[in-house]
């Protein structure tokens, strides 16, 4: 074994993760939702996702001198606006997969 | 409707995202791989956690030596986002025994979230709704399992010219336009990502849960006198 507490922190990490998961589950016949929480859970991936993808995309350095080192964030601009207009999953990352590789390759 | 059927097609509906999680995979398998885990570690790992980004953060921790408390809290931190898709799912599952819940609870992640969200509008039928996320649940799960198995014995294998890991964040972006139906979801999405770079420095990754609170906050109070028809955009 080659860290002492591998299995302590995944036990805790996993109880901990399955209990924030189960949360609400939990809660849903107890309390009642309110309109306003309601409308606020609208608003859940809109906020989420950006947040997640955003330090991902801004702040990798590429290798391309000419965009700053930041040819991903300007393939993921193209890829967002391609996605907008094909609304196709698969389209859209084979898509910003290619721009990124020529932008890479420039 | 046919379960069968409904199951199908959320099993479907999940295949055009398996190109964000499989990279994703590939990259936490050579990650355990490189941190010195076998294969019981690492898979139990994956079953007991299911959650690749806390798992990926968890091994760089690891191998940093750092405080096995802070490690789980670091973990529960990047996790906790997903209070809110336990609570956007609640009321689907209201009626459901505890086994149903517990298992559809324990499959929610990012991909199994937002893909039913995405096909809100499919079915009417609480059942259809319930059948059709655990189609594209367990294939979610199924396909997360392999891949970092595949990254655990392999490494990542695909060449290094092209980067397969930019495929994470073009996932989750491809998930969300669909969700961007209005002018204030449209803000929030802007806000969210603006902040989440403003608080990258924070510790234990909270800005991610920072940025996102106040994008719901904001996008709560800007519709609060709005009726729905009259933000659409």
């Amino acid at each position: 074994m080659k860290f002492d507490n591998f299995w302590l922190v995944v036990i805790f990490l996993g109880l901990g993760t399955f209990l924030i998961r189960y949360s609400f589950f939990y809660l849903s016949d107890k309390v009642k939702i309110s309109e306003r929480a309601k409308r606020s859970l609208t608003f859940i991936p809109c906020a989420i996702f950006p947040a997640l993808l955003a330090p991902m995309v801004f702040f990798h350095e590429g290798s391309n001198a000419v965009l700053l080192n930041k040819e991903r964030l300007v393939a993921f601009l193209i890829a967002t606006y391609i996605c907008y207009k094909s609304k196709n999953i698969l389209v859209t990352i084979i898509s910003g997969l290619a721009i990124l590789y020529g932008l890479t390759q420039i | 409707m046919k379960k069968r059927t409904v199951f199908l097609t959320g099993l479907k509906a999940m295949l055009p995202i398996l190109p964000g999680v499989i990279p994703f995979g590939l990259i936490m398998g050579t990650a355990a791989s490189n941190a010195g885990l076998n294969i019981f570690e690492t898979m139990g790992m994956n079953i007991i956690v299911l959650a690749g980004a806390a798992q990926l953060v968890t091994v760089d921790l690891l191998t940093k030596n750092v405080d096995s408390l802070v490690i789980v809290f670091t973990g529960l931190v990047i996790n906790i986002r997903m209070v809110l898709y336990s609570a956007a799912f609640s009321p689907l599952f209201e009626q459901s025994n505890i086994l149903t819940k517990t298992v559809a609870s324990y499959m929610l992640t990012d991909q199994s979230y937002a893909v039913s969200i995405a096909n809100e509008g499919l079915y009417n039928k609480r059942n259809d709704k319930i059948v059709f996320y655990f189609g594209g649940a367990i294939t979610m799960v199924l396909c997360w399992h392999f891949s970092v198995v595949l990254g655990l014995v392999f490494g990542n294998f695909a060449p290094s010219s092209i980067s397969l890991d930019f495929a994470v964040p073009l996932s989750f972006m491809a998930l969300t336009i669909p969700t961007i139906k209005n002018r204030p979801a449209l803000l929030v999405s802007i806000l969210s990502a603006v902040l989440s770079i403003l608080f990258y420095g924070l510790p234990y990754n909270l800005g991610l849960v920072l940025a996102a609170g106040i994008g719901i906050a904001f996008g709560t109070i800007l519709t609060e006198n709005l009726t729905r028809r009259s933000y659409e955009i």
